[in-house]
């Protein structure tokens, strides 16, 4: 009877405040090995796989990637004439000033074993500087933010989650709305609340509008894949696919913005 | 005989747990997911049901803690889940070491449906779960499945090590 007690008035705590934090993280500390174990299967096959490829396919793959780098070189020179001339036109509009980012690499250890819940536990943690909230990447666009620091570990909630919700905006005209995930579906958003008249077609790339000051502005969200206009409903039915590989990436980026940290609460 | 002799070779108990924790997190293809069986139940009601007076509640109520830490879910979810299946195997270890095998396995699957509706129950009270189905219950069944296994090996590492 005290047991109950007790775990409803953790459940209720760790929902509502953030009182646990603290008592998570350093719970972590004993199940950190399981989670570095259950791991190490994949981990081994993957130094395997490193360690035995032949000469050919090494060779292969060097011809591509740089074939790729000279391609996103050239691609480059040019942006940084133009990162240079939005900078010059935002000076003159007054705009706020572009925060400069950097990031850090971290790698996919293990999804929620739970079905109901999209996240994914990334080898870094509060030693190396992760926080709360921290928006994280692959190399094609938003996956998602961490929800739990532990000290070497922490989970990211992926912006399919039914929980999470991102404000994006459509590259092409401005639009601004709200992604979120739903129950039910593996990957997939949907925009809600965007009027029947709004100018959003299928194919329009999302991205982020930096809007609530938790993602940095200007990173691929989704592709819009389908859009209904059903007289019934007050709204648009518009669902988007991620631009990020949810399901596949393992190799993650967490961004570190230099100015305008919010969340730093928990941070080491 | 004192306290510490009647209690013996404790960190089988504690290494049998750790093993169930690594198979609950081991990775899974995604449409096997909810096939999982719910390791850490049945090793909860096997060591309750051998050793009543050494296991119980409490121990439940941490192992539960652990997991939730560990799979990262709402702190207290797993842990309540389990203090209630040591409570339910508490009040059921005498008829459950009559039982046949296949007797067993059938209760062993009601108790994990309970666990699996319970968890359930939270997590839609708390708004992070709607079930399209009730494929979440799957696991009770993969769980009566295993649970001969989980039984036979346990038996025989508890008589090798001499637990009591």
């Amino acid at each position: 009877m005290g047991l109950a007690v007790l775990s409803v008035l953790l459940m209720f705590a760790d929902q509502r405040f953030d009182y646990l934090t603290q008592v998570r993280y350093y719970a972590a500390l004993v199940v950190t090995p399981i989670q570095w174990l259950a791991d190490l299967p994949k981990h081994l096959q993957e130094q395997v796989d490193q360690t035995l490829q032949s000469r050919n396919a090494l060779l292969d793959e060097n011809t591509r990637l740089r074939d790729e780098l000279a391609r996103q070189q050239y691609q480059l020179q040019k942006l940084n004439h133009l990162e240079a001339e939005n900078r010059r036109l935002n000076e003159l509009l007054n705009a706020s000033s572009i925060v400069e980012e950097r990031v850090m690499r971290a790698q996919l250890i293990q999804e929620s074993p739970d079905p109901f819940s999209k996240r994914v536990l990334i080898n870094k943690g509060g030693r190396d500087g992760v926080f709360l909230g921290q928006p994280v990447l692959d190399a094609f666009g938003l996956m998602g933010q961490v929800v739990e620091v532990e000290p070497f570990n922490s989970w990211v909630m992926l912006i399919t989650d039914a929980q999470h919700a991102t404000p994006v905006q459509v590259s092409r005209n401005g639009i601004r709305a709200i992604a979120s995930g739903r129950f039910g579906t593996l990957h997939e958003l949907e925009l809600r609340n965007l009027p029947n008249t709004a100018d959003i077609t299928v194919g329009d790339l999302l991205v982020t509008s930096g809007l609530g000051q938790r993602f940095p502005a200007g990173y691929p969200v989704a592709t819009i894949v389908s859009v209904v206009h059903d007289p019934g409903q007050p709204f648009a039915v518009v669902t988007a696919s991620p631009a990020a590989q949810l399901d596949r990436s393992r190799n993650l980026l967490l961004v570190f913005a230099e100015q305008g940290e919010q969340d730093r609460s928990f941070s080491r | 005989m004192s306290a510490l002799e009647r209690h013996h070779a404790g960190w089988v108990i504690v290494l049998s747990f750790l093993v169930a924790a690594l198979l609950t997190v081991l990775p899974l293809p995604d449409w096997m997911e909810p096939y999982r069986p719910e390791w850490l139940v049945l090793f909860l009601i096997y060591w309750i049901m051998a050793l009543p007076y050494r296991i119980g509640m409490l121990s439940g109520w941490i192992i539960g803690f652990f997991e939730d830490v560990l799979e990262g879910s709402l702190l207290g979810l797993n842990a309540l889940a389990l203090a209630i299946v040591a409570y339910i195997a508490m009040s059921l270890y005498r008829r459950l070491r009559m039982f046949t095998p296949f007797q067993q396995s059938c209760t062993v699957m009601v108790i994990v449906g309970l666990h699996q509706l319970l968890s359930y129950w939270i997590l839609t009270a708390s708004n992070q779960a709607v079930a399209p189905d009730l494929l979440f219950l799957a696991s009770a069944v993969s769980s009566a499945f295993f649970w001969p296994l989980v039984f036979v090996a346990l038996r025989q590492s508890r008589r090798y090590f001499r637990v009591i």
